[in-house]
């Protein structure tokens, strides 16, 4: 049977936020900094409010003094006294119409005082450097002290078995190399928005694309220091997420705007200013030190991040406020010393948030390409080098932990055996690269409600907001399964926050694992009460065992050795999995990790220039389209050991982060230059081959 | 500065009082969520519409100027193409589904040009409709399939 949301999102009737409509809705515009850091002087909203059809004119000055986020909580609903960031929301206008409250947005006077700003993360910590936050360890869920560095967001700093520095001593090789990546967007095509209505009892409601509603409800109920039960998020489509969507954004400002103007306030973004002002992926410095001995074998694995975490902290769920995907490097592999350091900086440029497997895109393009570069240290092809560290099953990781099983091998094999040499167009350099991904999967914490109707059809109550996974289409199909009756049977319904009593939100690749420990849960207790009426479950991830997945990729490209143009001739991902329970969706989800690993790794830059992103529109922010993405090709290997009812594995943020490093491993191959700093496009490889005289072009006289 | 404008709208009669700077997508939109505002800047194609049977980004399209002419959104197209429209729904064409409008209504267009196109011609075709999601190859099966 065909995804459950198809037939509506083909038609264009599903309903997004920006679609759904209240009685007495008002619209609102923000007015936002064009400074890195000022003192705001002077607001003159006057001839704004004499404009027809605006309802209000709100500044920082007539909200209460609060601020919110994920877990540290530093982001005010407008800012107050100061501006950090090009793009931060300083007055917010709301009319009877869109166009109206943007016209009154432009007639709003603002004098700034210019502060001295700092843009970059290594300037940042420097002890003269101007603060951000002149005390950021007071905020609520801050993990910085007063006597940390100025401007330090959060720091995390392990250390695995043996000494580094003496695995890398005794070394044949070792590899000591920076590598950096730009702040990137998710690029999902639908702008953030939120509708807030305030009812006569005062509960809260809300219409956001925000895929973890339960969660977003907590972040809402502190701001608002209320109890949670009275703020209801309703269901609605989310037009793309990729971590994007799971922030509070602007729901603290629109509640407030309904509060006062005691209206419904819809508030859609213009898309430049998602590439401008939302959370991006933190732009990322990332010092790679690594060894190995003659045979290849890993001594020591050294990796050093600094990133740019931006004006604020909040956009980061993890209570440590680090960004969790650095913990994964070097995961696939046997390493009998590690150390991990991460370190982001408060600057003045827009936050830095998640964006799918947050921190790993970056740390893997470091590692992978530093294994490379070590296996050509020593001589030894990549891949070998690689089979001769990959973890096998049975043997504990360089964390301590023994997953179920390693299935990095296989993998690898089933990689080289679907592999085919693409054609190479006439005078180009032929290369082929290779990278690895291991990722965990966490179900996390569900819950969901199982009716028996009397007709005999059965309706699932679940948290889950669908993102386009087909999430939905997987509890039918679960059920179903589970029971032993038609998909057509099973009815499956988004409740709105009231409904259940939690979920951890749709992340981390973990929603279908979460809904087969929740189904199998669930069939436990409906059976014993004789599968009629309803049950509801909450599941909590207690001695979940430890499932990976490995994600192998092969990037074949072709390099035009006189301009250092990169033609990608195919991505190849093979993928370790376990039982599939929609193979289509799973395929497609598969195929556009790679094609977003594509924009990454080639593309995409938001080119921040002075604490300014100056890709500020998607004609300028590039993201690939049908002409761009290479052939794919998934290869999948099944018979893996999942989790739940199902026994599934996550794979949703796999595919997109070994591809970098594939692409430039294949770079490296063909013309035998190395990029370390994303994205590889035409003008770095250029720039390198005029270097490597044997390699490329004579630099010609004018 | 309000004029009323007549057109047809997926093969309805439709009255509409515009000002001359009303986007055709706000337009359409008062009457069916089909189009979706993305880019605003015409280069993403979530907007498209069919205005006379050609592919238009409505946010970049001026709505005075559908006076008197045949506009069709996805919704009024899923009755014109049930084939293309199956084809999206068997062959998953689609995720968060926000671009799923407009790459459904370019496709359209295209199958109204080129009743046969191969592979690179549907490529070409749909360049303008991204989609960040689904990597665009199952868009092309779900074309391919209704050809
Ligand atoms: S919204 Fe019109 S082309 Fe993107
Ligand atoms: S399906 Fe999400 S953007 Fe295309």
């Amino acid at each position: 049977m065909a995804r459950i949301d198809a037939p509506a999102k083909v038609a264009g009737t599903m309903a997004f936020t920006a679609d759904v409509r209240r009685p007495g809705l008002c619209y609102a515009a923000v007015v936002r900094s064009p400074y890195p850091h000022a003192r705001i002087r002077l607001i003159d909203a006057a001839s704004a409010r004499r404009l027809d059809g605006v309802v209000a004119v709100v500044t920082g000055r007539d909200l209460p003094d609060r601020t919110y986020g994920r877990a540290v909580r530093d982001i005010p609903a407008l800012a107050k006294e100061e501006v950090r960031y090009v793009g931060e929301r300083v007055v917010a206008v709301v009319a009877e119409t869109r166009a109206a409250a943007e016209r009154a947005a432009s007639r709003v006077r603002i004098e700034y005082d210019p502060q001295p700003a700092v843009l970059d993360p290594e300037s940042a910590l420097a002890d003269d450097a101007p603060r951000v936050h002149a005390q950021a360890w007071a905020y609520p869920g801050a993990v910085v002290g007063p006597d940390d560095p100025p401007n330090l967001q959060s720091r995390v700093h392990l250390t695995f078995g043996g000494s580094v520095e003496e695995g890398l001593q005794k070394a044949a090789a070792i590899v000591d190399a920076v590598y950096t990546t730009p702040a990137g967007q998710h690029g999902y095509l639908e702008p953030q928005a939120c509708l807030a209505e305030i009812d006569r009892e005062g509960r809260m409601h809300l219409w956001i694309p925000n895929k973890s509603p339960y969660r977003l409800r907590e972040q809402l109920a502190a701001y608002f220091d209320v109890d949670p039960a009275l703020i209801e998020i309703h269901p609605v489509a989310i037009g793309g997420d990729f971590g994007g969507k799971g922030s509070p954004m602007d729901a603290p400002l629109c509640l407030e705007l309904a509060r006062l103007v005691g209206r419904p306030v819809l508030l859609q973004l213009r898309y430049n200013e998602d590439l401008t002002a939302t959370e991006s992926r933190h732009a990322g410095r990332i010092r790679v030190r690594v060894g190995a001995d003659v045979q290849g074998r890993l001594t020591a694995l050294a990796v050093d991040a600094l990133f740019n975490g931006g004006a604020y902290a909040g956009y980061k769920p993890a209570k440590t406020a680090e960004l969790l995907g650095v913990r994964e490097a070097g995961g696939a592999y046997r390493i009998p010393a590690l150390e991990l350091t991460a370190r982001i900086a408060y600057t003045h440029t827009l936050p830095g948030g998640h964006m799918r497997s947050p921190g790993s895109p970056q740390v893997v393009f470091a590692v992978e390409s530093a294994l490379d570069e070590l296996a050509a240290a020593l001589g030894i092809d990549p891949v070998e080098l690689r089979r001769r560290n990959l973890l096998t099953t049975g043997e504990v990781d360089a964390h301590g932990i023994q997953a179920v099983e390693h299935r990095g091998h296989k993998t690898l094999e089933a990689a080289l055996a679907a592999l085919r040499p693409r054609p190479v167009p006439a005078g180009w350099r032929y290369g082929r690269g290779i990278a690895i991904y291991n990722r965990a999967t966490f179900p996390g914490s569900t819950s969901l409600r199982l009716t028996r109707e009397a007709d005999g059809r059965v309706t699932v109550v679940i948290p889950l907001p669908e993102t386009g996974t087909g999430s939905h289409t997987v509890v039918q199909r679960t059920v179903a399964q589970a029971l032993g009756i038609p998909e057509a049977s099973v009815t499956v319904v988004q409740g709105s926050t009231r409904e259940l009593p939690y979920d951890d939100g749709v992340g981390g690749s973990r929603v279908t694992a979460a809904i087969g420990v929740a189904v199998a849960q669930a069939l436990e207790a409906w059976a014993a009460q004789g599968h009629t009426g309803t049950v509801e479950v909450v599941v909590r991830p207690e001695g979940v065992p430890r499932v990976t997945s490995y994600c192998v990729e092969v990037a074949q490209v072709a390099v035009d050795p006189e301009t250092g143009q990169v033609a990608v001739l195919e991505l190849l991902a093979a993928v370790d999995v376990a039982q599939i329970v929609n193979p289509l969706a799973h395929q497609i989800q598969l195929e556009g990790g790679l094609a977003m690993g594509y924009g990454f790794s080639v593309m995409e830059d938001l080119a921040v220039r002075e604490g300014q992103v100056t890709a500020a529109t998607l004609g300028d922010f590039k993201i690939p389209s049908a002409q761009d993405v290479p052939p794919l090709q998934v290869v999948l290997v099944p018979g893996g050991q999942g989790l739940g009812f199902g026994n599934t594995k996550g794979v949703g943020e796999l595919t997109n982060v070994p591809t970098a490093a594939a692409i430039a491993n294949a770079v490296a191959q063909a013309v035998g230059v190395r990029i370390r700093d994303l994205p590889i496009s035409a003008e770095r490889v250029y720039q390198h081959l005029v270097r490597v005289p044997s390699a490329g072009p004579k630099e010609v006289a004018l | 500065m309000k004029r009323e404008i007549h057109y047809e709208l997926n093969g309805n009669p439709v009255t509409q009082e515009v000002t001359p700077e009303t986007l055709l997508l706000d337009a359409v939109r008062q009457w069916t969520t089909a189009p979706k505002e993305a880019c605003g800047v015409g280069v993403c194609g979530a907007c498209t519409v069919l205005v006379n049977d050609q592919p238009v980004s409505s946010c970049l399209y001026l709505a005075a100027l559908v006076d008197g002419q045949t506009v069709w959104t996805a919704d009024g197209l899923v009755q014109r193409f049930p084939r293309l429209a199956q084809s999206f729904v068997e062959h998953e064409g689609l995720q968060c589904g926000i671009c799923t409008p407009g790459q459904f209504t370019a496709a359209c267009a295209l199958l109204l040009e080129n009743p046969h196109p191969d592979e690179a011609t549907i490529r070409h075709y749909m360049a303008g409709n991204l989609c960040r999601c689904t990597g665009y190859a199952a868009i092309v099966r779900s074309i391919h399939g209704a050809v």
